[in-house]
């Protein structure tokens, strides 16, 4: 089973990352690990050494930190993963581009939501808003916004 | 544009836009192409002319109130956005839905699907240049339209499936049309067939055309019938079952090489695979209820996430719902196809000639609203 | 020589208005056809509403057109510009004098007809070209040039499938060669390949799908006739039918017959039976361009030089083959 043997690579890699596995599979993926930001490309590269896809890239806004949450899966039953990535509300955490060519159009609508630059990544035009967009919509501090809390409310 | 020297246009790059409006009904779709002669050499998608919001819109509303707006992001498969978002949240807070809600909504998935595909046929036909099959399928998307309206009371947008079940039971009527939609599209499949299908002009300018190979696929996530058109049996309703789809009996139809032709003959099949599911759907109907008893109005999920994945009619879509206990999502993302799938034309276009880069845009099936949200 | 009487004179001036006249009841008729055919062909009914089963509608539509403004851009060529759409259809008018409509219905039964049918409607090349150019437009020049190589590959085997019948029959005269067909067979069957490649080089040389890519609106390119408004289109419109009227004409009295009816015409004079049979090849026409999808231009170019004209050939030594046998 895939999801086992990169379980296994990932805690390889990072030996005293949390991982969370899910065995009622009430969230729709088999673990979910948090690595720190720096680490994301190593993690991604093991991935695409596995042949899994990146099937989503999206990121969260808690009051103390931004989370980049990649989902990745393969082509078999039972193979989806979460990566999370804390990421603080100013840091520039590396791209992932050059490992899966589909992350240049994901980072940069992350970018357009969110803000968060990616080093790396060629291209950080707006992906979905106006090209002159100066404001990032997704954030909690834009708009009108039913909630903001902390991460460990949410998650504990 | 009328002062370039035209002249002195034979080895020098030049740009070329396939502006926002476009002639067939993909959305508000531009692409920048640089062209050297009539080869492309670079091409570049801009999209966005259809941002709404939606994920802000997930996050100010409450569940039942997000609901229309899960029809409005790819409006041609209304119904399978709008119950993928059902099952998501019923998963997340966890509400028991009767038999035969089950079977009425896999049944009017399935009808929207084939809608779906056989509008993307007639479209693609007619950029193309072949007029007539357009009009043909759609009349046949008509009936489809006219037995989801007879229950639904909308055409193209619904909000058919609630928490727990669908809002109204279908009747013999609906069973009727159904069946008889079922039976005269029997015939339809040949006619299709023989006119389109084996046409010369039509294998000519599809064979070869775009191809996308796997690993091409796998990096820019590629989903949906253009990943199954390069040989990966990839199906959401295979790999991470939802409602009854583990107890009917279908194929999960293949290509071998990844152009256009095989493309055109994946979906092609699975609109025949479609109308397999509806009638073994229709014969196994149970009676019984149509909606849940004891739905709460207020919907309080329990804390945490859930990444739900269903299969629509360009490929896997995902809502990922994290919770905070409240009446509104904490977060609402929607992973759509078309982003893949739009995006592999960066790798896809380059080296292709002018003439087909319409035939490709098409055969990828993408729909913008549904990439902008 | 003959010497040219003051009466010849005034036949050919009758017979050029005539055809004028002609020609635009042959578009207003071809414009309804072709909407109804289409509507038929894809299960609904074409216009209904104006005249009795929409037959008024091509008036009302000229009506329209003659109402716009005649945009000319500013960049543009002017007096190419307007010469363009005028040129396009004035040549293609000469074709109805040598037309063999009955058996004494002929304006002016020149011995080299044949030959000035084909040589007045070259002309529709260079007025594409100059349409498309005076335009001063990206797109209509990409049109316009498209047209021109179109074209001039599908005029090859046009003329060599014309020749073997001519070689057959061993005259260029109108009258004689239909003649020679109500005395033998009808040429389309002892000639079906050149029958055969003639109908698809006279669609492609009218720029009728599935070879209508200069035209096409789905493509990027939107055709040479982009910048024309009003009557300019319009004019274009109009030589694009009456360019299938000649055609058809041309196909019918070189390979099926002619004025010449089955069991000697059933009493029915020879001009019935020319128009029905030449309308009988614009539906078939029409009926071809709802059907089938455009072909891709790198292709259409490939088909003509790689299959059309080597078969021609071949079919041209092989009936002068035939005929040195015979004679």
């Amino acid at each position: 089973m895939k999801a086992k043997e990169m379980e296994r690579v990932m805690l390889l890699m990072f030996p005293d990352a949390p991982l969370e596995r899910d065995e009622t599979g009430l969230t729709g993926a088999q673990w979910s690990i948090i690595v720190p930001a720096s680490s994301i490309r190593d993690a991604a590269k093991a991935f695409d050494g596995a042949g899994f896809f990146l099937e989503s890239l999206t990121a969260l806004d808690f009051e103390d930190t931004f989370e980049l949450v990649y989902h990745f899966n393969y082509y078999e039953p039972g193979s989806r993963v979460v990566v999370r990535a804390p990421c603080g509300h100013d840091q520039v955490p590396p791209s992932i581009c050059d490992v899966y060519r589909g992350a240049i159009w994901l980072e940069r609508e992350v970018h357009d939501f969110f803000g968060i630059k990616f080093s790396g990544n060629p291209d950080m035009r707006p992906l979905l808003l106006p090209e002159d967009a100066d404001y990032h919509p997704l954030r909690k501090t834009f708009g009108k916004v039913s909630a903001y809390h902390k991460r460990k409310m949410i998650y504990g | 544009m009328a002062e370039q020297d035209i002249t002195q246009a034979s080895q020098r790059v030049f740009s070329l836009n396939l502006g926002p409006q476009h002639p067939s009904t993909h959305g508000v779709l531009r692409v920048l192409l640089d062209l050297d002669g009539e080869y492309i050499v670079k091409a570049d998608p801009v999209i966005g002319y259809g941002h709404r919001g939606h994920e802000k819109m997930g996050e100010n509303r409450q569940y039942k109130q997000f609901l229309p707006n899960t029809s409005r992001m790819d409006y041609l498969s209304g119904m399978l956005f709008n119950h993928g978002f059902v099952l998501a949240v019923e998963k997340l807070v966890g509400i028991e839905v009767p038999e035969r809600a089950k079977y009425i909504r896999v049944i009017a998935s399935e009808l929207n699907r084939i809608s779906s595909h056989l509008l993307w046929f007639g479209t693609y036909l007619l950029d193309l240049g072949g007029f007539t099959p357009f009009l043909y399928t759609f009349d046949d998307r008509e009936q489809i339209l006219d037995i989801l309206d007879s229950v639904s009371g909308s055409r193209l947008t619904y909000s058919y499936c609630r928490f727990g079940g669908v809002t109204s039971d279908i009747d013999s009527k609906f069973i009727d049309m159904t069946r008889a939609f079922l039976k005269r599209m029997e015939s339809r499949w040949t006619d299709y067939d023989k006119l389109v299908s084996k046409n010369i002009i039509f294998i000519h300018r599809t064979r070869g055309v775009g191809v996308i190979d796997r690993e091409l696929a796998r990096q820019y996530g590629v989903t949906g019938p253009n990943l199954r058109a390069c040989g990966v049996g990839f199906d959401v309703r295979r790999s991470e079952p939802y409602e009854v789809y583990d107890r009917l009996d279908f194929e999960v139809p293949t290509g071998s090489k990844g152009d256009a032709l095989d493309r055109y003959l994946v979906r092609f099949s699975e609109m025949q695979q479609s109308c397999r599911i509806i009638d073994q759907a229709l014969e196994h109907l149970p009676g019984g209820e149509f909606i849940a008893k004891k739905v709460p109005q207020k919907l309080a999920p329990p804390k945490g996430e859930l990444y739900f994945a269903f299969e629509s009619a360009r490929g896997l879509c995902a809502y990922y719902l994290v919770s905070d206990g409240g009446p509104d999502p904490y977060r609402c993302h929607i992973r759509v196809p078309s982003f893949g799938n739009l995006n592999v034309l960066n790798d896809v276009l380059p080296g292709t000639l002018v003439a087909d880069s319409i035939s490709i845009l098409g055969s990828i099936d993408v729909v913008i609203p549904e990439i902008d949200r | 020589m003959s010497e040219i009487t003051s009466s010849d004179w005034f036949r050919v001036i009758l017979g050029l208005l005539i055809a004028m006249g002609f020609s635009q009841l042959n578009a207003l008729f071809l414009v309804w056809l072709e909407r109804k055919v289409a509507g038929h062909i894809q299960l609904r009914p074409g216009p209904m509403e104006v005249g009795p089963h929409g037959l008024l509608q091509t008036i009302a539509d000229g009506i329209k057109l003659m109402g716009k403004e005649l945009i000319v851009p500013l960049t543009a060529d002017k007096k190419l510009f307007v010469l363009a759409p005028v040129l396009v259809f004035t040549p293609v008018l000469i074709g109805f004098l040598v037309l063999p409509f009955g058996p004494n219905m002929v304006i002016r039964d020149i011995n080299l007809g044949v030959l000035l049918i084909f040589a007045f409607s070259t002309f529709t090349v260079l007025a594409i070209l100059a349409g498309g150019w005076a335009s001063n437009n990206k797109y209509a020049l990409l049109g316009a040039i498209r047209s021109v190589a179109q074209n001039v590959a599908y005029e090859i085997p046009l003329l060599l499938a014309v020749l073997s019948v001519v070689l057959m029959v061993n005259s260029l005269r109108f009258s004689e060669i239909v003649i020679w067909q109500q005395n033998h067979f009808w040429s389309i069957f002892l000639q079906p390949v050149a029958g055969l490649i003639y109908l698809i080089s006279a669609t492609a040389e009218t720029n009728r799908a599935p070879f209508d890519i200069p035209e096409a609106e789905s493509e990027l390119v939107a055709g040479f006739h982009t910048e024309y408004s009003g009557m300019g289109f319009g004019l274009f419109f109009l030589a694009e039918y009456t360019n299938m009227f000649i055609v058809s004409a041309v196909a019918t009295g070189l390979f099926f017959g002619g004025w010449d009816g089955p069991f000697g015409g059933l009493g029915i004079p020879g001009v019935f039976w020319f128009l029905f049979k030449t309308y009988a090849l614009i539906f078939i026409i029409m009926w071809v361009r709802w059907t089938f999808p455009r072909v891709r231009f790198d292709q259409l170019m490939n088909f003509s030089w790689k299959v059309l004209i080597p078969l021609s050939l071949a079919n041209l030594v092989l009936t002068a083959v035939i005929v040195k046998f015979v004679r």
